[in-house]
């Protein structure tokens, strides 16, 4: 079994009578891309920064690495990057000395830095101060500003965005790049479940300050991919035309629908056997539940997905 | 802690605001020197109680004679240099790598500190000079042991000015932003500095006002009370611990947004 990186439990954080935190418990392990999906105010900055230690929680427990405790935590802390909401940068200094800043508050040595700026696109800054940079220029100096201490962690809060679609793409295959070739665990943040579709392995859904719902990629998947929506009034005979068709992969709802999940092109072949077999087809045709609204049938249909 | 204070020494060196802090310091004997000599010119005798330095050896009383400009230059700069800290974000990258509160905030105290050593070593320096240079180094009147004097007067006042800005860090650390920041330190300065001049006529908050670090800073004669040095190391040293005490228990119940 996997190591387990961030284990929090029944978390809570409570602003005068807001209780911005209730109860989150999630437990995130090595090589996963965590992706915390909730709306603006859901409460994940919030959470982020509890598990940085930025703020101070009311209620519950974190373990990180293993550890729990004050100094445990603190200790563990150092294994963690993080870039929490705008990007955290120095705008008098250039990219280079940004990335020495951190360098030396994580008391590391400068010499990945080169390959940070290379990582990033950043190698041609050259003498161009932060303050300079385009905000997609500042959220990767903010990423490799996290990396410079080697983090086997990294907690990202909607790093895409205010980025235009194609540092959005950039971002993405930063992130995807981080954990494929230094093996980092991600937690990530944003309010696009369908941005994070294309990145995270697991999911979990904070809604009004607590976690509503968890799922991995194929769960998701299996909830949103496309599918042949097939209703009749004689379910069983169409079932044995399916078989017939060597079709495996289909559900039977109920007494009148059923959901035919290959053989996605050839709905007019299937609806021809059905037809020809006596199969009473009220309707057919393929379907797909978006992402969007999976997110809000899992809100209850008050976020902005 | 030393890894924080070399990130620091790279940013500090970095920044635009130490040297105009510094410049600020460093020019302004210079100016004074200019002002004194057109004083003598136009017939005017510089007299030592009221102008405070009159020549090399006065020098040393530069801290005397600029107490309120150091520390209104000395505030600006710590505010900005801690609060833009916080407006930044940056004190996330630091703080979420499992640094210590405590050591951030000192790591701020002992650069603020630093830098205002070497704003003040530098004006002493350069006003002893200057005014050597135009009006001699003549002497301290009535002082016999002129270097154990100077010794003594530039680490009193120099303590005294560090209490204020052990203050100006915990105010900074308070507002955790710039311009609060700013206001705060300037309404204490111009407060703790001015009021004490009234309450100083009445018997029954004479004492009171001793327990701020300007009353001395702004009232005392260097050249004379000496027997109240001892008195304004303590004020300075009780004031110096007392704030930081403060500022580091807030800050660690702070949320850093």
């Amino acid at each position: 079994m996997s190591e387990t990186i961030l284990k929090a439990t029944n978390v809570s954080k409570i602003y005068g009578k807001h209780k911005v935190l209730d109860k989150v418990s999630i437990e995130i392990k090595r090589g996963m891309i965590y992706g915390l999906i909730g709306e603006n105010g859901a409460g994940k900055s919030t959470f982020m920064r509890v598990i940085m230690g930025l703020i101070r929680m009311d209620e519950g427990d974190v373990e990180l690495f293993g550890k729990t405790g004050k100094k445990g935590l603190q200790h563990a802390r150092r294994k963690m990057g993080q870039s929490i909401e705008t990007p955290a940068l120095y705008p008098e200094l250039t990219a280079r000395g940004n990335l020495q800043v951190q360098a030396a508050n994580g008391g590391v040595s400068e010499r990945g830095i080169d390959d940070l700026l290379h990582l990033m696109n950043l190698k041609d800054t050259g003498k161009k101060k932060a303050k300079n940079f385009s905000l997609g220029m500042r959220q990767r100096l903010a990423i490799a500003s996290t990396l410079i201490t080697n983090p086997e962690f990294l907690i990202l809060d909607e790093p895409t965005n205010g980025l235009d679609p194609s540092g959005i793409v950039e971002m993405r295959e930063i992130i995807q790049r981080l954990v494929t070739e230094r093996g980092i665990t991600v937690l990530l943040s944003s309010h696009l479940l369908d941005e994070l579709s294309q990145i995270a392995t697991h999911y979990g859904i904070l809604h009004d300050g607590k976690i509503i719902e968890e799922f991995s990629r194929e769960e998701l998947a299996r909830e949103t991919r496309q599918y042949i929506e097939l209703e009749t009034s004689e379910v069983q005979k169409a079932v044995v035309v399916l078989d017939e068709m060597g079709i495996r992969d289909y559900e039977v709802i109920n007494g009148t629908e059923i959901n035919i999940y290959e053989q996605l092109d050839d709905v007019a072949s299937i609806n021809r056997s059905l037809v020809l077999a006596n199969v009473k087809v009220s309707r057919i045709g393929t379907t797909r539940q978006k992402l969007e609204d999976y997110f809000l049938q899992l809100t209850g249909g008050n976020a902005h997905a | 802690m030393l890894n924080l204070l070399t990130a620091e020494k790279i940013k500090i060196f970095r920044s635009r605001k130490l040297w105009i802090a510094l410049g600020i310091l460093f020019l302004l004997p210079l100016i004074q020197v200019m002002n004194s000599q057109l004083t003598v010119n136009y017939g005017t005798e510089l007299v030592q109680a009221k102008d405070t330095v009159i020549n090399g050896a006065t020098g040393i009383l530069m801290m005397e004679k600029n107490g309120l400009t150091i520390l209104l230059v000395i505030s600006a700069f710590i505010n900005f240099f801690i609060g833009e800290e916080f407006q930044n974000g940056t004190i996330r990258n630091t703080l979420s790598l499992g640094r210590s509160r405590t050591h951030y905030y000192l790591s701020k105290f002992v650069i603020a500190a630093f830098v205002s050593l070497v704003g003040v070593i530098g004006m002493t320096a350069i006003g002893m000079i200057s005014f050597s240079i135009v009006f001699g180094f003549g002497e301290v009147a009535e002082i016999g042991n002129y270097f154990n004097y100077a010794i003594k007067t530039f680490s009193t006042l120099y303590l005294l000015i560090l209490a204020n800005v052990s203050i100006y860090v915990m105010i900074s650390f308070i507002t955790k932003n710039s311009s609060f920041a700013l206001v705060w330190s300037f309404l204490y300065t111009i407060a703790t500095g001015f009021l004490p001049g009234m309450f100083l006529q009445t018997e029954h908050f004479k004492q009171v006002t001793n327990w701020f670090t300007e009353t001395f800073l702004f009232y005392s004669d260097f050249a004379k009370d000496i027997a109240q040095f001892p008195k304004m190391v303590l004020v300075s040293l009780v004031t110096i611990v007392l704030s930081s005490a403060l500022g580091i228990l807030l800050f660690k119940r702070t949320d850093i947004k």
